[in-house]
């Protein structure tokens, strides 16, 4: 574990340049370029925003930004998997040519979706006052169910990193994991639905550090310490097993991309 | 087989490889997919064969000495530059490398089309393990050597393949490793950038620097290698001095294409 941040810290400029890339990449060629970081979610919450508050309603108080207030993280969550789950096969040509930690690429990945997921939130700063909702002074607590998640999204992301190398079917069945995944989280739905069955969802490692962010965004209130505690034991657990098999395996990349 | 040149003392050699063999698992259907993995699983159906592409090979190479790596196509040439280069960990034995080291295998291969010149030269001296602030100071050098001129700040899929290869040369070179590996490049590029490279690395040799050269061109190294290693199948067949190897080379190339001229005959002897 202690290699993991060695490697991190002197390859920063590396995984800084390489987070830099991809999002460069992405918005190359674009009028707008870079902007569309900040108008694409702004513009995806306002559509929401527009659905629920006139065509449908649904018996949630300013469903809206409950709604957004657990799908933007969600969406980094997702949005990093499906990036990182490439990041050793998409970047073959280097791995096969240059002495590199392969924890660069993972940790780059990583990187260019927190920017992402940065100015994500600006757009929820400028939607919550679109929407004349009230910002809760719980908003300084997001950067701790921050900091679990992505944890626990350096997890996932190491480990399905790894597997992808040997099997290529990953980054397919991945997509669907996270279908299944997304409906399986309270996100469009509050987890107090379920009643007494609630325990169920609490088998879910996401929705500790989710509910964080619901908490501080829309219900202007702070998780229980247990809840919070649950966040970083998954956020660190992930974490832990993610990189152990991630680091038993990645001598042998370099044979298999 | 230990040749250090001029008799130099033992602590003065950069690279040390000891015994090395590097294995590569061949698929006959490589288990890439879950349904090879289930074929694996229930019929055990996979035929795997072992094959060691370098074999027990063991040279040394001294502080300031270039060393030229020449056999066939398939002799294991690519593979022992990237086991030395670090990329491959050895199946067996040891490689021991003192001092920064560039490799210089397949030139450009940490470009990405879309970003600019510059971006990619920052891009690569990283991956190379420098620092933003080291490559800062070289950029001049780099953009000077690749005679790339304004060009620079375009992104390098609007390159020539010539502007393309003369600058990940001249990253290469003016990271100013201690120890180069180049691997079969100078072949491409006119002549005059050629030249250039060559007396690039003449320069980079007086400095006492350590250059590991493959090639399948021996006058190359004949005139610019202090010793040469000829590899077949894997293993060293001779370590010695460059006409010594070249002429060896020419025969079992010969002996393998009777009916085929050799391009580059050994000179002289």
């Amino acid at each position: 574990m202690i290699d993991l941040f060695r490697d991190t810290y002197r390859y920063r400029e590396l995984i800084w340049a390489l987070a830099l890339k991809e999002l460069k990449i992405r918005y190359k060629r674009s009028f707008l370029g870079f902007l569309w970081a900040l108008l694409n979610p702004l513009l995806q919450m306002i559509v929401l925003a527009l659905v629920f508050s006139t065509v449908m309603r649904i018996g949630i108080d300013h469903y809206a930004v409950f709604l957004i207030s657990v799908l933007l993280p969600w969406t980094f969550f997702a949005q990093s998997l499906s990036y990182a789950a490439d990041s050793i096969v998409g970047n073959a040509d280097l791995i096969k040519k240059v002495r590199i930690p392969k924890v660069v690429f993972p940790v780059a990945a990583l990187t260019s979706n927190i920017i992402n997921f940065l100015l994500s939130m600006i757009s929820l700063v400028f939607i919550v006052l679109l929407l004349r909702y009230p910002f809760y002074v719980t908003w300084l607590y997001l950067p701790v169910p921050f900091l679990a998640l992505v944890l626990l999204t350096l997890g996932a992301t190491f480990f399905f990193a790894a597997l992808n190398v040997y099997y290529r079917d990953v980054s397919h069945i991945l997509q669907i994991i996270l279908q299944v995944w997304f409906y399986a989280t309270p996100i469009i739905y509050p987890i107090e639905m379920f009643g007494k069955y609630q325990w169920i969802f609490k088998l879910n490692p996401l929705i500790f550090a989710l509910n964080g962010f619901r908490m501080g965004v829309y219900a202007g209130g702070l998780p229980t310490g247990k809840s919070i505690a649950a966040s970083f034991v998954c956020g660190i657990g992930a974490l832990v097993i993610g990189y152990a098999i991630f680091r038993k395996k990645q001598d042998q990349f370099v044979y298999y991309v | 087989m230990s040749i250090t040149s001029d008799g130099m003392p033992d602590n003065s050699i950069v690279i040390d490889v000891e015994n090395v063999t590097q294995r590569f698992r061949v698929y006959q259907e490589r288990p890439d997919s879950i349904r090879a993995l289930f074929a694996k699983f229930f019929r055990y159906e996979i035929q795997v064969h072992d094959f060691d592409a370098v074999k027990d090979v063991s040279f040394h190479v001294g502080k300031g000495e270039m060393v030229g790596i020449v056999g066939r196509n398939g002799s294991g040439k690519s593979t022992l530059l990237k086991v030395v280069a670090g990329v491959y960990r050895p199946t067996l034995g040891r490689v021991t490398v003192r001092g920064t080291i560039a490799p210089m295998i397949e030139l450009g291969a940490g470009f990405h089309s879309e970003l600019t010149g510059r971006e990619n030269v920052l891009m690569n001296g990283l991956l190379l393990g420098y620092s933003k602030r080291e490559m800062k100071e070289r950029e001049q050098k780099i953009i000077e050597f690749a005679e790339i001129g304004d060009f620079i700040d375009a992104p390098v899929k609007q390159y020539s393949s010539g502007m393309y290869m003369r600058l990940a040369f001249a990253v290469a070179i003016e990271v100013d490793p201690d120890i180069l590996l180049v691997d079969e490049i100078l072949s491409v590029g006119d002549m005059g950038f050629q030249e250039k490279c060559f007396e690039r690395l003449r320069r980079f040799r007086e400095a006492r620097k350590t250059i590991l050269f493959v090639t399948h061109n021996v006058k190359d190294v004949e005139e610019y290698c202090d010793r040469a290693i000829l590899l077949d199948q894997g293993r060293v067949l001779l370590d010695g001095k460059p006409h010594e190897v070249i002429e060896m080379y020419s025969a079992i190339t010969a002996a393998s294409h009777p009916h085929e001229e050799v391009l580059e005959p050994a000179v002289g002897q």
